[in-house]
């Protein structure tokens, strides 16, 4: 096996291993869970980077394993799975960072890191899919792994939060499978291929190509969180605040949206798709999620379930970007899915910092606390204003390319919707900074806890900040090289063929 | 001057007072407001023009100094050197972390949208700057000044907004986003008249332009000195200043447009007239100066848009008018101040907490509450029984309950449909072996 084969399985392995491993480590054995964690993700960061490096100089990484006849397991780094592996990466570990500062002193602490790696091995499976059976299997994988860490407190709220959310992705994973069972019987391939492989089916098979879209989406849309999809999402917020970070900017919500990428692109290809007359419903199914979403962020006291509603209407911003045919939207799709996942896994993060730090859970407990957690706050800041869309900050380059995109694709109603969102994005988020900075802070917070002259845990405290800034430098550095909006334009050179 | 040399200068301007900002790297600094202006009083002193391009920020996008802003760069120097040392001094009170972050925020916006040579670089810096000026007005201020900076900044996202729109609608015609190219790109375009009155609107809002004037005049009522002596040059020539940018002067003749911003002009004029001597306070004198101001700027505006020769020559005099604006406005101010310390009577006190809200504010709400009280239609067509029910509902979030109803509905119908679908798929396999 070369380099160029066992690579994919290299950077699988880089967080399987571990989990593995840590699974049969008992409690005490702290340093070595903590050490066999950052050594994965610190590997796979690395071996992600080595392979960017080598498909930027004309390496091809594919593995291919037979599983059934006529059916590979196949791994492949194609542009587009690297965008969401190095997201992913990268991610990762700062909140494998944050996870071991965050639950410091609790129980269960080997089976949540256990299921933790588990659960990025198979959020990168997804990514390095090199066709639909492959991305079946990891993503059903995904719903079984990440179940453990949603009910991993074990209180009741959480027991019925991680029930509600097993039904909703073994629904949309039997969609899935349904979907995938039929296009085999159809096309005969599963193999993802730059701008798809059904176009060439006959005029006969286009009602059945259209049930078959709406059965994929379905089943992908659960994870994406298109309404009415999304009941699972709010739910499961009551897990630890790194999991929902994971939960909402690294793994399963986008699990989804990219899932909806590759069949549209990869699968039925975006011309043939418009032609069969599906995108546009899709474009309309994201648009009223984006408003339906923000709208319930709105009045939700809670933080972490405001957010969870924001994420609801943020991950339908990829869907719209893909359902506008045209290339400058796929470049704000595709942007927006590595910019709503740092925006959103710094929100987390600081709601996190402040539920554990001062017992903060609620919007109206949140007043002045930015004089007692300025760092945080002033990363939560960012993150918000991120997603309002305002300059220079991530958010505002999703949002232009996918105005200039509508504009380009005739699609003008959509720069209303973005307008629209853009207003609710502030109404639910800029309360939650008038209170923090302006208001007075109360006698005495919910339940504090002292880290000297320190705002918080560094553990704590340095995976917002790096990811705010990652936020900044996303906007401001835009068309620097390497950047995510950079690597969008390449991807969307090859599936326009421009 | 040396090219690089001039890029750091020329990013310091704004960049240095962006630095200052964050709390911990100004700590050790006595003066950090009036050292965060010495980037801009050396670029000053330095007498040549010289521009930096920054291909990797943003979209790409570039400062310069030139004649003109050299202008509006002293102005902005002298008003922010003069606020800087009120923002310490008034009443010994120690000076507020906060107020000095957003006093450096402001600052750097300000200064930045001075030197951009680009649609985005300007919406970047005066949309931070925006934000900043929020924050000085609202910070350790009493309900007036709340009240007042809710309503800036519920206007400044509605500015923002429509500028963003008019960005999407170059964008659409051109990839050069320069003030030069833009105004040659969408001065042929289909959607000339969208995107000017998308510019029009934004700027209009951002700078206080009758009839879109609605924070003017809370914001002058309730300032403190340091935000009421930076109102004319910084928010309200900023928005001037975009607006000169933005517009294509020079390249396009629309008379009709022209004609409708001359009559809105002297419309804002009378209006701050009779109005401001209705109101009679010697406090808000500033205020409807600028209603005043503004409103001739728009006259000569409208003049400009109406015919390219004079559009071309609008431009020297926009920026020469701005700078006096902002001179002219916080000279007023200060006078005024001196005079209320030095005779209170003279000058009506700002208002104080418990005063009402604005009328756009107070006047739907009674209007329903009126209708509900007597049981008729206030508005055509619409019985205002409904909206006060409507209004309940929305206190009592009734919505939002019948929303996580439904919600919970779907959640009970999705075991049933997994096992309907479950059977599907066993009948597919059996289907494909068969």
């Amino acid at each position: 096996m070369s380099w160029d084969t066992g690579m994919p399985l290299l950077v699988l392995a880089s967080s399987l291993l571990p989990g593995l491993v840590i699974f049969f480590l008992p409690e005490e054995r702290i340093v070595t869970r903590t050490t066999l964690n950052l050594a994965g993700a610190t590997l796979k960061l690395a071996l992600v980077g080595v392979m960017i490096w080598g498909a930027l100089y004309g390496h091809h990484y594919e593995t291919r394993l037979p599983i059934l006849p006529g059916l590979d397991l196949v791994l492949r780094a194609d542009p587009l799975s690297i965008l969401f592996v190095a997201l992913s990466s990268i991610l990762w570990l700062v909140t494998t960072i944050y996870a071991i500062g965050y639950l410091e002193g609790s129980p269960n602490r080997s089976r949540f890191f256990g299921f933790f790696s588990l659960c990025v091995t198979a959020t990168v499976g997804v990514a390095l899919a090199g066709n639909l059976i492959t991305f079946l299997l990891f993503y059903e994988l995904l719903t079984l792994v990440t179940y453990p860490l949603i009910v991993h407190r074990g209180t009741e709220v959480a027991r019925r939060a991680g029930r509600t959310y097993l039904i909703y992705t073994i629904a949309g994973g039997t969609l899935l499978l349904l979907g995938t069972v039929w296009l085999y019987t159809l096309a005969g391939s599963l193999d993802f291929t730059a701008r798809g492989f059904l176009s060439g089916l006959g005029g006969a098979h286009h009602t059945a190509l259209v049930i078959i879209f709406v059965l994929l989406i379905g089943g992908l849309g659960v994870k994406a969180a298109l309404i009415p999809l999304h009941g699972w999402l709010p739910q499961a917020m009551v897990a630890p605040a790194p999991v929902s970070a994971l939960l909402h900017a690294v793994a399963v919500v986008k699990a989804g949206a990219f899932g909806i990428m590759r069949v549209v692109y990869d699968v039925y290809g975006i011309q043939f798709a418009a032609t069969l007359g599906v995108t546009l419903p899709l474009a309309i199914v994201a648009a009223v999620t984006i408003i339906y979403g923000s709208m319930r962020a709105l009045f939700q006291d809670d933080l972490k379930r405001r957010l969870a509603f924001s994420t609801v209407s943020q991950v339908a911003y990829i869907v719209l970007g893909i359902a506008i045919v045209g290339p400058v939207a796929t470049i704000g799709g595709l942007v927006h899915l590595v910019h709503q996942g740092v925006m959103k896994i710094t929100l987390f993060f600081c709601a996190g910092n402040l539920a554990e730090t001062l017992g903060i859970h609620k919007v109206s407990e949140m007043n002045g606390v930015g004089r007692r957690m300025p760092w945080t706050m002033a990363a939560f800041t960012i993150g918000t204003f991120g997603m309002i869309g305002a300059p220079p900050l991530a958010g505002f380059i999703s949002k232009w390319y996918l105005g200039v995109g509508a504009l380009d694709g005739g699609q003008g109603w959509v720069v209303f919707i973005l307008a629209g969102s853009s207003l609710l994005n502030a109404g639910y988020f800029l309360p939650i900074l008038y209170a923090a900075w302006f208001k007075a802070p109360p006698d005495s917070w919910p339940a504090e806890r002292s880290f000297g002259r320190r705002e918080t845990a560094w553990a704590l405290l340095a995976p917002p900040v790096v990811t705010a800034l990652l936020t900044l430098a996303a906007g401001l550095l835009a068309s620097a090289p390497f950047s995510p909006l950079q690597w969008a334009r390449f991807i969307t050179t090859l599936e326009y063929a421009l | 001057m040396n090219t690089t040399l001039s890029a750091i200068l020329l990013l310091s301007v704004p960049g240095y007072p962006l630095l200052l900002a964050f709390p911990a790297l100004r700590s050790r600094s006595p003066w950090p407001c009036h050292i965060a202006l010495l980037p801009a009083v050396i670029l000053l002193a330095v007498p040549a023009a010289f521009s930096v391009d920054l291909p990797w920020l943003l979209f790409g996008s570039g400062l310069a100094v030139g004649e003109r802003s050299r202008w509006l760069l002293a102005m902005a120097v002298v008003l922010w050197g003069a606020a800087a040392t009120l923002l310490r001094a008034p009443a010994n009170q120690p000076e507020s972390n906060h107020l000095t972050t957003f006093f450096l925020l402001t600052l750097a916006g300000s200064l930045g949208a001075i030197l951009a040579t680009d649609l985005v670089g300007f919406f970047t810096f005066s949309t931070l700057m925006g934000y900043g000026f929020y924050g000085l007005l609202v910070n350790g201020g009493e309900m007036a000044a709340q009240r007042a900076g809710r309503i800036y900044l519920a206007l400044l996202i509605l500015a923002d907004l429509a500028l963003f729109e008019a960005l999407l609608i170059v964008a659409a015609v051109t990839d050069d986003l320069s003030f030069g190219a833009v105004h040659q790109a969408v001065a042929p375009s289909a959607s000339l008249n969208l995107y000017l009155s998308m510019v029009l609107v934004g700027f209009a809002l951002k700078a206080g332009i009758w009839p879109l004037h609605f924070w003017l005049l809370p914001a002058f009522r309730s300032a403190r000195p340091a935000a009421a002596l930076l109102l004319g040059g910084v928010p309200i020539a900023t928005g001037l200043l975009g607006a000169v940018h933005w517009l294509p002067l020079g390249e396009i003749s629309s008379p009709g447009l022209g004609l409708a911003l001359q009559w809105l002009g002297v419309g804002a004029m009378l209006h701050a007239i009779v109005a401001g001597r209705i109101q009679g306070q010697l406090k808000m004198l500033p205020a409807y100066a600028a209603i005043f101001a503004t409103g001739l700027f728009i006259t000569a505006l409208g003049a400009g848009l109406a015919d390219s020769a004079a559009g071309s020559r609008y431009g020297d005099l926009a920026h020469l008018f701005i700078v006096s604006l902002g001179f002219g406005l916080a000279v007023l101010t200060v006078g005024i101040g001196w005079l209320a310390a030095r005779s209170p009577d003279a000058v009506a006190p700002a208002k104080r907490a418990g005063d009402p809200a604005p009328w756009f504010e107070r006047w739907p709400g009674a209007v329903v509450r009126w209708g509900a009280q007597m049981g008729s239609d206030t508005l055509p067509r619409l019985r205002a029984s409904w909206l006060a029910t409507a209004g309940r509902l929305w206190q009592t979030r009734a919505w939002q309950s019948a929303l996580d109803g439904g919600e919970r509905s779907l959640q009970r119908w999705a075991f049933a449909i997994t096992l309907l679908l479950l059977l599907g798929v066993a009948v597919a396999f059996i289907g494909a072996l068969s």
